[in-house]
């Protein structure tokens, strides 16, 4: 199943389906190591503000707006 | 005889690789600009086994593509300067990610040796490396290092001059797939048969032409017969979009982590370690959603304190020590039969004024020390992120809340960081509301008003000063959101670093580097000041010094009306702003010089020319009105027109004057004095 990264609880771990944003965003995710077919661990996600994720090794903070553009299974 | 090389160093952001740098270069190092560009270039120096080697610190950037200009410069370099090594530094715990950057170094045709740092880090979450294997399948030298305890540095040192002497045609790993390749070679063809500068590799002009990126199509268009290979590579750009039904960028640069990969598979064993981190327990406190604001605040409190509190007895050192050179050069003059005027211009003007500034260095000494650790250990980061909710209310995000942090040091290198922002938009915005965050040039004002009056609450109260700093400045931000920039933000995207110990080399270079700026600033630009009012105080001749007959007297009571509504309506207070526009420790200074006493006398006299409430308006004042001539031009280079620094100006004067009068009508309403 499908859905924004937003809506993804703490703690699970979520492949990227899907990146819906500019080829910009798309390229500076990529270099973060976070591009379709990764898996990612949600290491902090409140009701409001970024999330965070565990990206290969390191940890990224991805906006919310930003957030509810990946598409996770 | 020695041989000259000249060595590189690039890689990610929070790698280590200023930590190398300074391991590698200590105290023979130069800080400047890269030629054209506001981007710091750090250069030093290292004698090894007959060789001089001159390391170039590149700008810390996660790719080579032409999106930032931190990552031009890094190209740049790597490509027209042909550097003998170029070493790539890489974060142990982080492999996949760092090496990305690297297959772009090889691309590019770059000699490569990789310094793989933090290895103990790695080891203790269950990485180890195998570098023979990691040197083999990426085709360069590996070299384990530990940059922070020097370990390794030589070991390294030795496999870049070999590497520098035996230069191998480089040979890019990375396939691309048959499609691609195919394509790409089609182009290198045609770029055969124009005449491409020999430094480029036409592989990686094929392949960039592709990716359609834009410094690389504007240079090829330039050259003759370019604009056809450029119009190819765009129509072979759409057939690979409909082929793949993904841009040539993703695929590209799906090939690279592929490759990595591959490399990291091979080379690398991680144990899975189950167990919280140091790092991500302490990120369950400091980040959680209820107690990251207290904490945040709670930092920032203690920062304040301990910049006042240690600063002290040096400030007391120092005042002994002005008080010295200034009855020494007073007899001295004496002694030796020169004029009045001269013992007056040394002991009035000079030595007055410079030593009310010079007082301060122990505080900004410590004020920046404490965001370098701040920024060195990781929290920095942290704090982007806690206060993103609140920078949301401004439609600007976390991000832009670094620079601010940074102009509680100086305004000028706020500016400069506004860089790290992707969105013009969000640059401009950032940029007009920083010059509110409290600079430490504005601190000795505070420190001088607030000693005067409020003593007992000093610490408090200039933390309650840089709170309305950044309320002032989050309420501008608000109001041009809504005015003059609409729309929307670009989104956060951003690294959190491990939190670390900071190196205490690495700290105390970067605080004297700032502190040192500041003292020559005294001696420079606030000398020129404190000579012209002296100039402008004692003439026309006769006048008793700095009376209000004196032209400066005379100017004062010019301007002086306009600040009547804010209490401080006489002319000296005039005179300080108006200098302050040079630099705001020139206030300071300037009422040293107008009172004819240094910085302890001066607290005396203050109580005697202001009222507690009067000193609060001044100190709002100070705090909101532009910040100095060296921010306006900061905003001038960074904006690139005239436009916003004028604006700033204006903009910042009224709010400051505005608020002041609040202040003072406000106080006397409520029955203060």
């Amino acid at each position: 199943m499908s859905m924004a990264l937003s809506m993804a609880s703490e703690g699970s771990v979520v492949k990227v389906k899907d990146i819906v944003s500019g080829v910009m965003m798309k390229k500076r995710l990529g270099e973060l190591g976070l591009y379709e077919g990764t898996r990612v661990v949600v290491f902090k996600n409140d009701v409001c503000g970024p999330v965070i994720l565990k990206v290969l090794d390191s940890k990224i903070v991805v906006g919310r707006g930003q957030a509810m553009k990946i598409m996770v299974e | 005889m020695s041989h000259k090389l000249r060595v590189a160093l690039s890689g990610n952001p929070n790698v280590g690789k200023t930590t190398l740098f300074n391991a590698l270069t200590g105290a023979h190092q130069h800080v400047g600009n890269w030629p054209g560009k506001t981007v710091e270039r750090k250069e030093g120096q290292v004698k090894y086994k007959e060789h001089d080697i001159e390391v170039v610190d590149l700008p810390g950037t996660y790719s080579l593509t032409a999106y930032s200009i931190e990552e031009i410069v890094a190209r740049d370099y790597v490509v027209d300067d042909a550097p003998d090594v170029v070493v790539h530094v890489v974060d142990a715990c982080n492999i996949e990610r760092n090496l990305y950057l690297c297959t772009q170094l090889l691309e590019l045709g770059a000699n490569v040796v990789v310094a793989l740092n933090m290895v103990k880090m790695a080891e203790k979450k269950g990485i180890s490396v195998d570098e023979a294997k990691m040197s083999h399948f990426l085709g360069v030298p590996v070299v384990k290092i530990e940059a922070n305890k020097k370990a390794g540095i030589y070991e390294l040192l030795d496999v870049v001059v070999d590497a520098a002497h035996k230069r191998k045609e480089a040979k890019l790993p990375v396939t691309y797939g048959s499609e691609i390749e195919g394509h790409a070679s089609e182009i290198e063809v045609m770029l055969d048969k124009i005449e491409v500068p020999s430094r480029y590799s036409v592989k990686w002009l094929a392949i960039k032409l592709l990716e359609n990126d834009s410094q690389v199509v504007d240079k090829v268009r330039k050259i003759v017969g370019g604009k056809d290979v450029v119009d190819e590579a765009g129509r072979k750009r759409d057939h690979l979009l409909e082929v793949f039904g993904e841009d040539v960028d993703c695929s590209v640069a799906d090939a690279r982590y592929g490759f990595i990969g591959g490399v990291v598979r091979e080379s690398v064993v991680k144990e899975e370690v189950n167990r919280l981190s140091t790092s991500e327990s302490i990120d369950k406190v400091v980040m959680h959603r209820v107690l990251g604001i207290p904490i945040f605040l709670a930092v920032m409190w203690m920062m304040f304190q301990v910049t006042f509190s240690a600063g002290a007895p040096f400030m007391e050192l120092i005042d002994f020590l002005v008080g010295l050179v200034s009855d020494g050069a007073g007899a001295f003059i004496d002694g030796a039969g020169w004029p009045m005027w001269v013992n007056s211009l040394v002991v009035d003007g000079v030595i007055s004024g410079i030593g009310a500034v010079i007082i301060f260095v122990p505080n900004i000494f410590l004020l920046f020390m404490m965001i370098a650790i701040m920024e060195d250990s990781g929290y920095m980061a942290r704090a982007a992120f806690i206060m993103d909710k609140v920078m949301h209310k401004v439609g600007l995000h976390g991000k832009s809340f670094i620079p601010m942090i940074i102009g509680f040091g100086c305004n000028v290198p706020a500016i400069m960081a506004t860089r790290t922002l992707e969105n013009e938009k969000d640059r401009i915005l950032t940029m007009l509301i920083n010059p509110f965050m409290s600079c430490s040039a504005r601190l000795p004002v505070y420190v001088l008003f607030v000693g005067a009056f409020f003593s007992s609450y000093q610490g408090t109260i200039i933390f309650l000063i840089y709170l309305f700093g950044v309320f002032v400045a989050i309420l501008s931000g608000m109001l041009f959101k809504r005015t003059m920039f609409r729309g929307l933000s670009s989104p956060l995207v951003m690294e959190l670093p491990p939190y670390r110990w900071p190196a205490v080399k690495g700290i105390l270079i970067h605080t004297s580097e700032r502190s040192w700026l500041f003292v020559k600033k005294a001696g420079t630009i606030i000398f020129a000041i404190v000579v012209v009012i002296w100039v402008l105080a004692s003439m026309p001749w006769g006048v008793e010094y700095a009376s209000q007959e004196s032209f400066i007297g005379q100017i004062g009571g010019v301007i002086a009306p306009v600040f009547t509504p804010c209490g401080f309506g006489d002319w000296q207070s005039a005179v300080a702003l108006l200098f302050g526009f040079a630099a705001k420790e020139v206030v300071v200074g300037t009422f040293g010089t107008l009172y004819g006493v240094s910085d302890a006398g001066l607290s005396e006299v203050i109580t005697g020319h202001f009222t507690p409430l009067s000193a609060a308006a001044f100190v709002v004042m100070v705090l909101l009105y532009v910040p100095c001539m060296a921010v306006v031009a900061a905003i001038r280079r960074e904006t690139n027109s005239w436009k916003w620094p004028l604006f700033v100006v204006v903009y910042t004067c009224v709010v400051g004057w505005v608020c002041a009068v609040i202040v003072y009508q406000g106080g006397l309403l409520l029955g203060f004095v």
